[in-house]
């Protein structure tokens, strides 16, 4: 299969972009994130290498793709997302190793090294492994874009509660993108639990919406109390003030659920009967009950 | 659009909210409840990174009175007034902690301090009176005459910096005056991060300076009776019961603590241990303190605790007559001294003869070691450390005199 022509029509060239991008963009986001430690142990050093490594390998693997070589793009991919996978994992065990595994409670895990921010690289490895692995054709693809999705709502989840945890909650706008992700996995979850139609989706993309705006939000409240208290803003306030990019990862799951959404949207034949049974209601004279849906 | 697809987001959703609120209703209020959100983060964050690099002081920190009652890092860390703070890993935090930052709660107990020789005078028995302000100085004069207006020690010259700062500055800057207008360091006896009571009440902390031949507490204290059923008895005693209720019954066997500082049955707690104290037994020649009888009465007091009365006044007949006898002493052999300088027979700067030597040593060590071993039940050190050496130099001294003067009658 070649995506030459017209490839940015290739729902596997987004997920793709959208992977590099993002391993890409987390060599910036742990560079800052050790500096806090001065990349106080050499392991910290690996997931920057992998980020600087990964678009080196992907790039090259999406031209192999394009040009007819899907074979060189496949490995090239499964390398990467089995390498993020396990720096992810590993990742995820060395941020407790921090202090968690050590003490055991609730307040060394709010204030170990962020334990659930290495599965950002697990994430993305599973979805370059997810998009080889699965047909681009099947009607499974876009269930496993959301289901990883969901994952990376579930890691905002807990990520915003134990960071936001570490200030007690001091501004009550800390909870906002808590409960914006409480409600992502809300909404995200129910296609895997029941059959939904077209209309839920489109809530499900107007949710997604509302998480990007929340991390747009984010990212000017973060940026605002690093700047709070005058002073010059140095590269120290980003390193060991509000991080600038965390907020960034409500938007970046929402492209990420919106491309699966958009396809299982698509994929929606059957228009929605709920409309219809509103109509129908209407014109009997009766009231829209809960009954419609079902 | 279906109801059971919205009505599974919702309760999933909803679920996962009140989880999270769930949890932190549950975190401790000490916690949370702070007056910035920089004092939340302290309450975890600091230890994060120092459990890995000085794993003892978080550790110390989690044993103390002060984790135990909810004080953070930053509440000693913070910038106090008159204290410059800098960038640390996102917290702004003092450069040193000094008094400035225990008196922010303790303030009381600093004012105790600060009237006591432990504050400016200790400092000022090593380098004087340079680095007080006026203020300071005739503020502890009030309560300490003759502490702290005085030139630094000869010795310190003589001996070179080095000494000074490992040596003599290691103890006497419990009274050194900081930068930020405060006077000395309360971890000099409660420690770093332990701020312990307990280990301010063990001798040993009070031993870590008073011990060795100028001030032999520690090795009077260990030869006495209270030392040895100290020893006896340390694990049946509650050395972390609370100073304003200690007990006879918590602390059945004395520490330097107990006698000098401790409110011991109801009585006040003092941080001056010069409160407690009737005699100037240090100086060269011993007089009475102004606030002698006081002084005296409250000392007894806390004698009565545990002993009669014909015992507390035994000893300190007994050890009033040692005053006086040593006063005796070294008045004769300082006598024998300063005549020698009168006639000419002994020139230059002090310590610059053996002579100074030998008569520094008579007061200095023996004098105080023989007075301090008869107050606090030290027999061997009244004799064989005390009253013995005294004999021995006042000899040497006399003897040494005798035949300056025979060389100068020969020479004339």
């Amino acid at each position: 299969m070649t995506i030459a022509s017209r490839w940015w029509r290739d729902r596997r060239a987004w997920i793709e972009l959208y992977a590099t991008a993002n391993l890409t963009g987390l060599a910036v986001d742990i560079a800052l994130a050790h500096s806090m430690n001065s990349f106080a142990a050499r392991a910290e050093y690996i997931p920057l290498a992998l980020s600087l490594a990964a678009p080196a390998l992907l790039v090259p693997a999406m031209v192999l793709l394009a040009r007819g070589r899907p074979r060189a793009w496949r490995w090239l991919g499964y390398a990467v997302g089995v390498a993020s996978v396990a720096v992810g994992v590993a990742g995820l065990m060395l941020h407790l190793e921090s202090r968690f595994f050590h003490d055991r409670t609730l307040i060394s895990l709010v204030y170990a090294a962020p334990f659930a921010a290495p599965l950002a690289y697990t994430g993305l490895g599973l979805l370059l492994i997810m998009n080889r692995m699965v047909g681009a054709d099947s009607p499974d693809w876009p269930r496993w874009v959301v289901l990883l999705a969901l994952g990376g709502f579930v890691g905002n989840f807990v990520f915003t509660l134990t960071d936001h945890a570490q200030n007690g909650f001091f501004a009550r706008i800390e909870w906002l993108p808590v409960f914006a992700s409480a409600i992502a996995i809300g909404a995200l979850t129910a296609p895997f639990v029941v059959r939904v139609r077209r209309s839920y989706y489109t809530l499900c993309l107007w949710v997604v919406a509302v998480q990007a705006l929340v991390g747009l939000l984010g990212l000017y409240l973060h940026l605002a109390a690093d700047f709070a208290g005058g002073g010059p803003f140095t590269l120290t306030r980003v390193i060991h003030g509000a991080p600038v990019f965390a907020p960034l990862l409500l938007p970046d799951m929402a492209v990420l659920a919106a491309i699966g959404l958009l396809e299982l949207r698509r994929e929606c034949s059957a228009p929605d009967p709920s409309a219809a049974d509103r109509s129908d209601a209407r014109h009997a004279g009766r009231p829209n009950d809960a009954r419609a849906g079902h | 659009m279906r109801f059971a697809s919205v009505f599974v987001a919702v309760i999933i959703a909803t679920a996962l909210i009140a989880a999270a609120l769930l949890i932190n209703s549950l975190r401790p209020a000490v916690v949370t409840s702070q007056p910035s959100a920089a004092y939340v983060r302290a309450t975890g964050k600091c230890a994060e990174c120092h459990s890995q690099a000085q794993y003892s002081i978080v550790h110390e920190y989690e044993l103390s009175v002060h984790a135990q009652k909810g004080v953070n890092c930053l509440d000693c860390h913070s910038v106090a007034t008159g204290q410059s703070g800098h960038d640390h890993f996102g917290f702004v935090t003092n450069t040193g902690v000094t008094a400035a930052n225990c008196r922010s709660c303790h303030e009381p107990i600093y004012q105790q301090f600060l009237r006591s020789r432990h504050a400016a005078p200790a400092w000022a028995a090593v380098a004087g009176d340079a680095a007080f302000t006026q203020e300071q100085v005739a503020f502890s004069e009030r309560y300490q005459p003759g502490g702290v207006r005085r030139p630094a020690n000869a010795l310190t010259l003589l001996e070179g910096a080095s000494a000074t700062q490992s040596g003599c500055a290691s103890c006497h800057n419990i009274g050194r005056p900081n930068a930020d207008g405060t006077i000395g360091t309360c971890t000099a006896c409660h420690s770093r991060h332990t701020s312990s009571v307990a280990l301010a009440r063990l001798p040993t902390t009070c031993g870590q300076c008073h011990m060795g031949p100028d001030h032999s507490q520690l090795e009077i204290y260990s030869e006495s009776k209270h030392g040895v059923m100290f020893e006896a008895q340390r694990s049946q005693l509650d050395l972390t019961a609370p100073p304003d209720s200690l007990t006879t019954r918590d602390m059945f066997v004395p520490t330097c603590a107990t006698c000098h500082m401790s409110g011991i049955n109801g009585l006040a707690v003092t941080h001056d241990p010069s409160d407690r104290l009737a005699y100037y037994l240090f100086a060269e020649i011993t007089e009475r303190r102004p606030n002698h009888d006081r002084a005296q009465a409250a000392m007894q007091a806390v004698c009565l605790n545990c002993h009669t009365q014909p015992i507390v006044d035994r000893v300190y007949h007994q050890g009033e007559q040692m005053v006086a006898a040593t006063n005796e002493k070294v008045a004769r052999v300082r006598d024998v001294v300063q005549a020698l300088r009168k006639d000419g027979l002994l020139t230059g700067a002090p310590y610059s003869n053996p002579i100074d030597f030998e008569y520094f040593n008579l007061w200095h060590y023996y004098g105080r070691t023989a007075k301090h071993g008869a107050f606090m039940g030290g027999a061997d050190y009244v004799q064989w450390h005390g009253n013995y050496p005294i004999l021995e130099a006042t000899v040497k001294i006399e003897d040494e005199a005798a035949r300056m003067r025979r060389e100068r009658d020969h020479r004339e």
